[in-house]
């Protein structure tokens, strides 16, 4: 048997938690019943004053919104904004991509025009006597053979 | 099913719809706000949103549920809003304990018994004002509303147990208000 009911009781019966040990006790217990009575008042009060149509302002006359408005909405503007964006980006995209591709050609021949020269550089290195002396070999050739005929002839 | 699709008819008239329900959700914007100017903003705003979204409207929950869930959202919303922190306190436009209490005057009570009364309503009104954002708007809607703990959870985004332990909290300090 409870004494009476503590706060969390009173609480607890108020939200609509009732068990029957509480209505046990509330139906036996007057200053209990008293109590609830008095904060279930309070409230109903409350109630009525919220409720009074004094305190209410009146309904506004109800005119549709304008259709334009109604199709104007955050969600669409969005997927608008989106697309504006893209398009704007698309032609920019192109450009950078026809871009690249220049660049990526412009590489290639100089890698290739390097490539022969390197090879030219090479080839030339690769000979004893440079060309601009080869006519100086042939007539050094020229003479030490005509020198060991001589000698042959002697 | 039934239902769904006579609340979903009940949107064709949407100027009955408005004032069928605008006291209702006028009301709980003025006791979440304490401002008439606010309040009706809000209430308006609220059924130009539930006219706008009416196709969407299913009817899963009653009309009345579903402009609330609208409500709750919006006064939510204006309760995060920092510029109306700021303006809430610098207005005057805001309503106060009597502004509410004063239509029970002339209800037959003796003026000790409408002291009294009154006494009793300011220390409600100014309990729920220090009420988090949720147990006030659970405590008006349970007990300004009538609304079961069914409606409130559907209006309110919250499980039903949730909605239950804010009512309890809200309750014990509007108690602990009143005692004083």
């Amino acid at each position: 048997m409870i004494e009476h009911l503590s706060a969390e009781q009173i609480s607890q019966w108020m939200v609509g938690d009732r068990t029957p040990q509480l209505e046990h006790h509330v139906e036996r217990c007057a200053a209990c019943r008293g109590e609830l009575a008095q904060i279930e008042s309070t409230i109903s009060q409350f109630r009525t004053a919220m409720r009074d149509p004094a305190n209410l302002t009146p309904a506004p006359e109800w005119r549709e919104p304008a259709p334009s408005a109604a199709w104007l909405t955050w969600p669409r503007l969005a997927l608008a904004a989106t697309a504006l964006a893209a398009l704007l980006a698309l032609p920019v995209s192109w450009r950078v991509r026809a871009h690249e591709q220049a660049l990526r050609e412009e590489t290639a021949r100089a890698a290739q025009a390097d490539a022969q020269l390197l090879e030219s550089v090479d080839a030339e290195i690769s000979q004893a006597v440079p060309e601009p002396m080869q006519p100086l070999v042939t007539l050094a050739t020229w003479n030490s053979s005509s020198v060991s005929q001589n000698q042959k002839a002697h | 099913m039934a239902t769904a699709v006579a609340s979903s008819r009940e949107l064709d008239d949407f100027e009955s719809v408005v004032r069928l329900y605008w006291p209702k959700v006028f009301r709980f914007a003025l006791a979440s706000l304490r401002d008439r100017f606010a309040a009706e903003s809000l209430a308006q705003d609220c059924f130009l949103r539930a006219y706008r979204a009416r196709d969407r409207f299913r009817g899963e929950a009653s009309v009345a549920t579903w402009l609330m869930q609208i409500a709750v959202n919006l006064v939510r919303d204006r309760a995060r809003d920092r510029r109306w922190q700021f303006w809430k306190r610098a207005r005057q436009t805001a309503v106060d304990a009597t502004d509410a209490a004063v239509s029970i005057r002339d209800h037959g009570a003796s003026p000790e018994e409408s002291a009294a009364i009154k006494q009793q309503l300011q220390a409600v009104w100014e309990a729920t004002s220090n009420l988090s954002e949720r147990q006030k708007t659970v405590f008006l809607l349970r007990f300004v509303e009538d609304m079961d703990l069914l409606e409130i959870a559907a209006a309110t985004g919250l499980k039903e147990g949730t909605v239950k332990i804010h009512l309890f909290r809200a309750v014990q300090a509007i108690r602990e208000r009143m005692a004083k």
